[in-house]
């Protein structure tokens, strides 16, 4: 049976100080309101555990004799109490280890240390990144996805399933308006489940399937220590890495996953460039298939988009004061991918995807429906358009940034549906897609926003997008006007 | 360690939460943690260091599905699942990564705060075979700290592809509580982890109430 | 005694000690396996700092990788 851990001396005084303290001040005894023992409480205590130093801190004098009884145990050991608590624990975990693990003392190296060696070497490193990004991302999710699996899906929607929903409902629906709620051009049926799982559904799983692989071979962690330096430079850490590469799938998602980052200040950082400058899977993906006919709009659009990314980055880490974020990862070893793990786990991500966009899709047609009936969608619209015709744009791109209120994908799926009707210039394909990137973050995002980081915050991060994201595309527009460049 | 005082503070499945709260302000639990169905319950926590396969283990013991990769970190909120060990209703809670009971991050804390918040009848500390002695202080931690724990060593297969040999039985009579050996990821432990789990369940309310 | 940093990549030597003000920064190492009286590798410095410690591979920054201090007996 293990002994309690013997601490040197002088933490141990410390221990005793701050549990007969403790138990003083607060009548009950602590292991009555904590399901942890005494001992235990102390040693956080005496470690300054912000959850635990939060409730002294109504209790001035007691915490005064707590920081000096510390202080008396960090200047006996001549280091942090928390090193010499962590040192004690360890220097008995190694003795123990001795005693039942044994291992041979040469081992052979495996292949999956042999590639690791490659992928973090710069000289090997970065072009393996490159070919990751160029195969996996362009090639599979956006030409295979967006391009030839959207046309495919979208294709056999307009010609065998919208006629026949618009036939059946008019001859079953005899009101005209009620025949607009579920067919026709704006229907639940023909346009929102249409949006759903012609255009967003093919290239979102092919980019979950992609980041499953990514995830489960154990390559990310080597991106984030392969781009740790790029990343201090706009105030965050190789840890941010994980959650953007993860945005660019889903940004609802990777606002969650921010909760990984160290500091307050990193997680605010990354959070507004999450909402500012990285695309979802679905939004990217619908731009690189309008664009692919055009590379140098492409290649413009990308650029933009990440020269906005590094430069806002580096402004909001300048301007935000709070310590600068460390950088520390476990490198866990490489892993050949289980098929089926990756199966599984890409129609899970899936399936809560769906989950969170199916309803909103078919209410934006409900409420689209609605405003269309009464009005009230014409004067909205009405009330974009200037904005438009401002950034060089015809009017009818207006009710696209009215749907990207309601869902990043949504006004993605309504750019490449208005291609099809009228064909945009390339320099207004460009413009509507940087603001369509920039603008808002879907009302998914914006709820996970509200609950990491508070409706304040928030709203601050929100008033900045909007007019920015316009303000923008109007430079973009003013630019290449001026400059007389036509993609 | 305090471990002979562990029986005295266990929360069996039948046993009536307490109530009493601190006179003062401060160290006051929170209300929201104990929910009606939780009460009745045998509570399960899965506790340890990032990437050991918490999450696999959960899937394994509870049959609902949580994102697992392998990276440090998938694991950013409570995930809770239910099983049955014999006749016996069991909750599972899977838990963000941990490094110690000092959490470094916001999902450490979030793991670290229902052990402190929450009674468990049952904390599984799984463990990384391969990288042994860097995780057992965190077992030390939550033995010292009272808690009713199982010390579930997994990954043994990759351990062994690495030559590695591990002596559970050695290890149990050193730590005074129940040491389990599996791959989770293979499906190899995870029936014998039930049967001690139900094991200690058992005796530990049996000892309560004598 | 001299900082990790400056070690030569591939060379097996002790951590003497951790030389931070930051509290946080010794309990991320620590929880790394990274202490005194532990054999440390320095894998490679660029793009960041890797080493490894006992069968535990990690990835830090240069600052990180400044407060660590190694015996310096394999110089």
């Amino acid at each position: 049976m293990l002994a309690q851990i013997a601490y040197p001396e002088a933490i141990e005084k410390a221990l005793a100080e701050i549990e007969s303290l403790l138990s003083r001040e607060n009548k009950l005894s602590l292991d009555n309101i904590y399901p942890i023992s005494r001992r235990s409480l102390a040693l956080l205590v005496l470690q300054k555990d912000p959850t635990l130093w939060e409730r002294l801190e109504q209790n001035d004098k007691l915490l005064a004799e707590i920081e000096a009884a510390i202080l008396i145990a960090s200047e006996q050991l001549g280091e942090p109490v928390t090193a010499a608590i962590a040192s004690s624990r360890q220097q008995l975990a190694w003795q123990m280890e001795q005693q039942v693990l044994r291992e041979p003392s040469e081992a052979k190296t495996p292949l999956s240390e042999t590639i690791h060696k490659l992928t973090v070497n710069p000289i090997t490193g970065f072009p393996i990144l490159v070919f990751i990004l160029y195969f996996g991302v362009y090639k599979f999710v956006g030409e295979f996805g967006a391009g030839t699996l959207v046309d495919t899906i979208e294709t056999f929607f307009e010609e065998n399933i919208n006629p026949v929903v618009n036939q059946i409902v008019a001859t079953i629906i005899p009101w005209q308006p009620l025949q607009d709620l579920i067919a026709n051009d704006y229907g639940i049926i023909t346009l929102g489940i249409r949006y759903a799982t012609a255009i967003v559904l093919p290239v979102v799983a092919t980019y979950f399937l992609m980041f499953s692989f990514l995830e489960d071979s154990g390559y990310l962690p080597r991106l984030s220590l392969m781009l740790d330096r790029l990343f201090k430079s706009i105030g965050l850490s190789g840890r941010a890495v994980i959650p953007m590469v993860l945005g660019l799938g889903c940004d609802t998602m990777a606002t969650l996953v921010t909760r990984t980052l160290e500091t307050k200040r990193e997680r605010l950082i990354s959070t507004f460039l999450l909402a500012l400058a990285v695309p979802c899977a679905a939004q990217w993906g619908v731009i690189v298939g309008l664009l692919a006919q055009k590379p140098a709009a492409l290649l413009f659009w990308a650029g933009f988009i990440t020269v906005v990314f590094i430069v806002v980055g580096y402004l909001t880490a300048q301007l935000l004061p709070g310590k600068k974020a460390g950088f520390y990862m476990e490198i866990p070893p490489l892993r050949l991918p289980k098929f089926k793990n990756i199966l599984i786990k890409t129609y899970v991500r899936m399936k809560w995807y769906f989950f969170e966009i199916i309803p909103l899709f078919i209410w934006a047609s409900v409420l689209i429906w609605f405003g269309r009936l009464t009005g009230l969608f014409e004067q909205i619209i009405g009330l974009l358009e200037p904005i438009t015709l401002a950034l060089g744009l015809p009017e009818q791109v207006a009710p696209i940034f009215l749907y990207g209120f309601f869902r990043r994908d949504y006004g993605a799926a309504g750019l490449f549906d208005l291609q099809q009707q009228l064909a945009l210039s390339g320099n207004q394909l460009v413009v509507a897609a940087i603001v369509l990137t920039l603008f808002l973050p879907c009302i998914a995002q914006v709820q996970i926003m509200i609950k990491e980081q508070g409706l304040k915050t928030t709203l601050a991060m929100i008033a900045f997008i909007i007019p920015f994201a316009f303000f923008m595309g109007y430079l973009v527009n003013f630019s290449l006007t001026i400059l007389g460049v036509s993609f | 360690m305090q471990c002979n005082k562990c029986p005295m503070k266990l929360k069996c499945s039948d046993s009536p939460r307490q109530k009493k709260r601190g006179l003062l302000g401060f160290f006051r639990k929170k209300k929201e943690t104990t929910t009606a169905e939780s009460v009745k319950m045998t509570q399960i926590a899965l506790v340890g260091m990032p990437n050991v396969g918490k999450s696999v283990l959960f899937n394994g013991l509870t049959g609902t599905y949580v994102t697992v990769s392998n990276y440090p970190g998938t694991t950013v909120e409570v995930s809770r699942g239910q099983t049955s060990i014999g006749e016996l209703p069991v909750a599972v809670v899977d838990t963000p990564g941990m490094y110690s009971l000092l959490p470094i991050t916001e999902e450490e804390k979030v793991a670290r705060d229902l052990l402190l918040f929450q009674s468990f009848d049952v904390v599984i500390h799984v463990v990384d075979a391969k990288n042994l002695g860097r995780m057992l202080p965190l077992t030390f931690q939550l033995i010292e700290a009272g808690l009713p724990s199982i010390l579930a060593i997994n990954m043994m297969d990759e351990a062994q592809q690495l030559g590695i040999e591990i002596n559970p039985e050695y290890l149990e009579r050193e730590l005074g509580i129940p040491v389990v050996t599996m791959a989770a990821a293979a499906n190899f432990g995870v029936n014998e982890l039930k049967a001690r789990v139900a094991e200690y369940v058992s005796s530990n309310c049996l000892s309560r109430s004598y | 005694m001299m900082a990790l940093s400056s070690l030569k990549t591939g060379k097996i030597d002790t951590v003497a000690c951790l030389k931070t003000s930051d509290d946080a920064m010794i309990r991320k190492l620590m929880a790394m396996g990274v202490l005194p009286g532990v054999s440390i590798t320095l894998e490679q410095r660029f793009p960041s700092y890797i080493v490894k410690v006992g069968r535990t591979r990690a990835a830090v920054d240069r600052e990180t990788a400044k407060s660590i201090y190694v015996d310096g007996a394999a110089n």
